[in-house]
């Protein structure tokens, strides 16, 4: 009758969701660049290009200082023999569970990004629906990975 | 049966006519096209078309071959690419024998054997006999039956598999009904209005469609609007009744051991085995025009891809009283515990239902009314936006049985789910910032359905009855540290509740 053992994410899972956000969110100043090529600079365009583009540049800013902090601080996973607990969400918190006999299969993921930090992703896919724990130790994903599998096999039901 | 066989060759012909069907907006684009070319007659380009897409039929007809073997279904097809698709007994969620017009006209019908996940899509068997369809059917059938039952019982369960235990038929009158009311109005609608953007290019450049737009000015004002309006409606209305009409006329709801068949379908004929042990969700739908005449129509979740588009769905009962729903789960689905004690969303929660019903309709309206001067007569839409909000608030409430989730919420019409907690998928609760200020949460439940699964949701509870279902769909019932003392006593309502 306790409260499952809840974990969070590594540390380095802000470093890498940063570096995520600095490039991925550059791409939204294409926004004011295109309405520039478009309607030229003067008067009211110039204006137009300025506020978009300070507006886009707090938007990054933020995105790069204060959501990644805020999301690491935010999630929670925990894994039991009978369940998957995620707890996540900065703004819109949200705790899902899924069941292990649900489980259809896991998988651990590494893009570049992830891979220069070390860490991977591990995908959890039921028959509806797939989860993500975004940010973990490379060795504790597959460790994490193994788990899953293992226990999901031990609850093995069908659909 | 141990044998690689063909299909009967009617199926390159129904195969040719389903990439017909599959493509027609674009043929009829081409048609239209080619006719206006000099250079081809316009008889060439049906006549080579044809001949195309009956070599491709014949083509996958040849290519095309299935064997029963060791309790599984091999599937061997593709022109160029071999596929080879092995349906193991286990795995299968739903059969689906249909007959279609071709099919009929040479005594055959059309075999879908449906597993989890889309893959199984190319799991169909085109043009087969009857005999041999029902035959498959009952070898794939047979085997689930005993991955279920203990040895001792599969002899004498083998014997009389097929017997009917009950049987349920559609009344004239509710299939009237059912047609008259049917949802599939707006799919009417979207479907005229695709043909008409398709069409309307070409008819612009006809001229009487000039002359009728010359007419036009000296005519446009509000009657007109409203009577191409009106007309559009009723066009809709015409072919979803009629569809309807179509596909369940014939309609039964045919249960035995351990199946539910239903079959319809005036034209095409339809018959759909489901394996109890494959149920994974029953929600019973008010329609907004049914539910005041006091009818309701029931689904099925299941895990195969179900109607075409994906979904899982499958419908149970097109249409039924209220009254009659709970008997007829009842003598159904024995198993499903169907009444509960409900919980409802607290009163402070009324005001968020409000808002989110209204605030776009009124926003909108307020724009459209200052903004463009229109009739006084629109502030009706935000009127009607917060009876809206009031229903969905009146009828959103979740319960807990034994084994079992009851979910009742309102889009547009009033949905009520029945689920078993051992299907359930996954269970989100969502909390938003204002959600959280008020102590509130939105739970929803995924159950596997088609390729996507199906979600069933009850917004604004009780952030602690949220918890609680949480909970309850644990299964080492470990309890939630967070779970504050209960200070509120909520309303209770009897759920389902139908009269």
């Amino acid at each position: 009758m306790q409260e499952p053992q809840f974990h969070k994410l590594t540390p380095r899972a802000i470093r890498v969701w940063q570096w995520g956000n600095f490039i991925g969110n550059l791409f939204f100043f294409a926004i004011p660049a295109a309405y520039a090529a478009v309607f030229g600079l003067d008067g009211f365009h110039f204006w137009m290009v300025v506020i978009t583009a300070s507006i886009i540049f707090i938007l990054w800013q933020l995105s790069i200082f204060l959501t990644p902090y805020l999301s690491w601080k935010n999630w929670r996973y925990a894994i039991d023999e009978k369940e998957i607990d995620l707890k996540r969400g900065i703004l819109f918190k949200t705790r899902t569970l899924i069941p292990l006999s649900r489980v259809q299969h896991v998988d651990t993921r590494q893009g570049p990004l992830l891979r220069w930090y070390n860490l991977s992703s591990v995908t959890i896919s039921t028959a509806a629906t797939t989860h993500e724990i975004p940010a973990l130790d490379s060795v504790l994903a597959n460790r994490v990975r193994r788990q899953i599998s293992t226990y999901a096999r031990l609850a093995e039901e069908d659909v | 049966m141990s044998e690689f066989q063909r299909q009967h060759p009617v199926a390159a012909v129904s195969r040719a006519l389903d990439l017909i069907r599959g493509n027609f907006i674009t043929i009829l684009v081409f048609l239209f096209v080619g006719a206006q070319s000099e250079t081809f007659p316009f008889l060439w380009w049906i006549g080579g078309g044809f001949a195309f897409l009956l070599i491709l039929g014949v083509a996958n007809w040849w290519r095309f071959l299935f064997k029963v073997e060791d309790d599984m279904l091999h599937i061997k097809s593709g022109i160029f690419v071999r596929k080879n698709l092995y349906l193991t007994k286990d795995r299968i969620q739903v059969i689906d024998i249909t007959s279609g017009i071709i099919q009929r006209m040479f005594g055959l019908v059309r075999l879908d054997i449906q597993t989890a996940g889309s893959s199984s899509r190319q799991a169909a068997i085109d043009a087969i006999t009857r005999d041999r369809a029902i035959e498959i059917n009952r070898i794939l059938r047979r085997g689930t039956q005993k991955s279920d039952t203990p040895e001792d019982e599969i002899t004498e369960l083998a014997q009389e598999p097929d017997e009917i235990l009950n049987r349920f038929k559609l009344p004239h009158k509710e299939l009237l009904i059912a047609a008259s009311t049917s949802g599939s109005f707006g799919i009417a609608l979207s479907i005229i209005a695709t043909i008409f953007s398709q069409v309307e290019p070409l008819i612009s450049e006809s001229e009487m469609f000039e002359y009728l737009f010359n007419m036009l000015p000296s005519q446009t004002d509000t009657m007109m609007i409203i009577s191409i309006i009106l007309i559009f409606i009723v066009f809709a209305w015409l072919i979803s009744f009629f569809s309807t009409l179509f596909t369940y006329g014939n309609f039964s709801l045919e249960v035995k051991e351990n199946e539910i068949v239903v079959s319809r379908g005036i034209f095409e004929k339809k018959r759909i085995t489901v394996p109890y042990n494959r149920i994974q969700a029953i929600h019973v739908t008010e329609g907004i025009i049914r539910q005041p005449l006091g009818y309701a129509s029931i689904h099925l979740e299941s895990a195969g891809y179900g109607d075409g588009k994906g979904t899982g769905s499958i419908v149970l009962f097109p249409l039924i009283r209220q009254s009659e729903i709970l008997h007829l789960l009842n003598d159904l689905l024995p198993d499903y515990q169907k009444e509960h004690e409900g919980i409802r969303p607290p009163k402070r929660a009324l005001r968020r239902y409000l808002f989110r019903s209204a605030f776009f309709i009124t926003a909108a309206t307020a724009l459209l009314y200052w903004g463009m001067n229109f009739n006084l007569w629109i502030w009706i839409f935000p009127v009607l936006s917060v009876y809206w909000g009031w229903l969905k608030y009146q009828d959103a409430a979740a319960a807990a049985g034994d084994d079992i989730l009851v979910l009742r919420s309102r889009r547009l019409s009033k949905s009520t789910a029945y689920i078993k907690k051992k299907r359930i998928q996954d269970a989100t609760l969502i909390q938003s910032p204002f959600q959280r200020m008020r102590n509130l949460c939105s739970i929803q439940m995924y159950v596997a359905s088609g390729d996507h699964g199906k979600s069933f949701r009850v917004k604004d509870l009780e952030y602690n009855d949220g918890l609680k279902l949480l909970n309850d769909v644990r299964k080492n019932g470990i309890e939630f540290s967070e779970l504050v003392d209960e200070q509120v006593v909520n309303k209770k309502v009897p759920l389902p509740g139908w009269g």
